[in-house]
């Protein structure tokens, strides 16, 4: 049976891949609060997502305050989609 | 949330309630509804008092105050908007581009009716036709898209008095202003402003 792929295979990174995958695009602070997660481990997982092509992470500036958007690549999607079936292979479904 | 390894029943736990949470979204507000509503009605008012008192026709330039004034105001709110957010929609996506499409055609509109006047023909009649049919098109696609029933319900009433103004500039009935502006000035309450204040409403008990 194929491997379950290990960038989306993290609790995090799934959930913000799982968000991204159904939104256009979503700011840093939005996914900070649907994941509950810490501002500090968030960048970490968002970089490595980025580092992978998953997602692109643009720094913009919304008046004096930055704003970090986060949208799915192409090749973020379709590995999302793969690793989906791969799940349902496991699962039997 | 940690960056931990899950079993394969856990990840699909995960997706499934990762989507429901997307789902549980900030309805946006109406604001931007409300601005163009009480802007129309309220230029509209200015250019039939005016009309009605002084009896000059150059305050007709007035009406250019709703395009300049909504056209700068709709950008910065709709930035503000997205900022409180925190995250865009396929269906943001769909609506917003539905009404650049109402922009950029009420511009090409203006123009067009700029070019006939140059040329001595006065087809400015058109520009009370075309906002109410263009405009409730756009806002009962948006009340389909994000499931909002006062937004169909108003775009229905504001496309019934567009067709009603089409067959009116076809027919040559003259639209006098004691009887179409008022009739103008509903048409809009009941497309932007009633809507908006409903969508408010619901974006604050949602809150």
């Amino acid at each position: 049976m194929k491997e379950l792929d290990p960038i989306l295979h993290s609790q995090l990174r799934l959930a913000v891949m799982s968000i991204l995958m159904s939104v256009d695009e979503a700011d840093f602070v939005y996914l900070k609060e649907k994941t509950e997660s810490t501002a500090g481990n968030l960048s970490v997982q968002l970089d490595k997502l980025s580092a992978a092509g998953y997602i692109t992470v643009t720094k913009g500036f919304v008046g004096k305050k930055t704003r970090t958007t986060c949208k799915v690549t192409e090749e973020g999607r379709q590995a999302f989609e793969e690793y989906v079936e791969t799940l349902k292979d496991y699962l039997n479904l | 949330m940690e960056d931990k390894k899950m079993t394969e029943k856990e990840s699909l736990e995960l997706i499934t309630s990762m989507i429901k949470r997307t789902r549980e979204r900030y309805i946006g507000d109406g604001n931007i509804l409300l601005m163009w509503g009480y802007l129309t009605v309220f230029v509209t008012a200015l250019v039939w008092i005016m009309l009605v008192l002084t009896h000059n026709s150059a305050w007709n330039w007035l009406w250019f105050l709703i395009g300049i004034v909504g056209g700068i105001a709709t950008p910065i709110m709709s930035k503000k908007s997205d900022r409180k957010s925190g995250v865009k929609s396929y269906s943001d996506k769909i609506t917003s581009q539905i009404w650049i499409t109402v922009g950029v055609a009420s511009i090409v509109a203006t123009l067009f009716c700029i070019g006939f006047a140059l040329k001595g023909f006065n087809a400015w009649g058109m520009m009370f036709a075309i906002p109410l049919l263009i405009v409730p098109m756009a806002e009962i696609s948006q009340g389909i898209i994000v499931k909002e029933k006062s937004l169909i319900i108003g775009g229905a009433i504001g496309l019934c008095v567009g067709l009603f103004t089409f067959c009116c500039l076809v027919g040559n009935v003259r639209l006098l202003i004691n009887w179409f502006l008022p009739l103008f000035m509903v048409a809009f309450a009941c497309m932007m402003i009633i809507p908006g204040h409903i969508v408010n409403h619901k974006a604050r008990l949602q809150r």
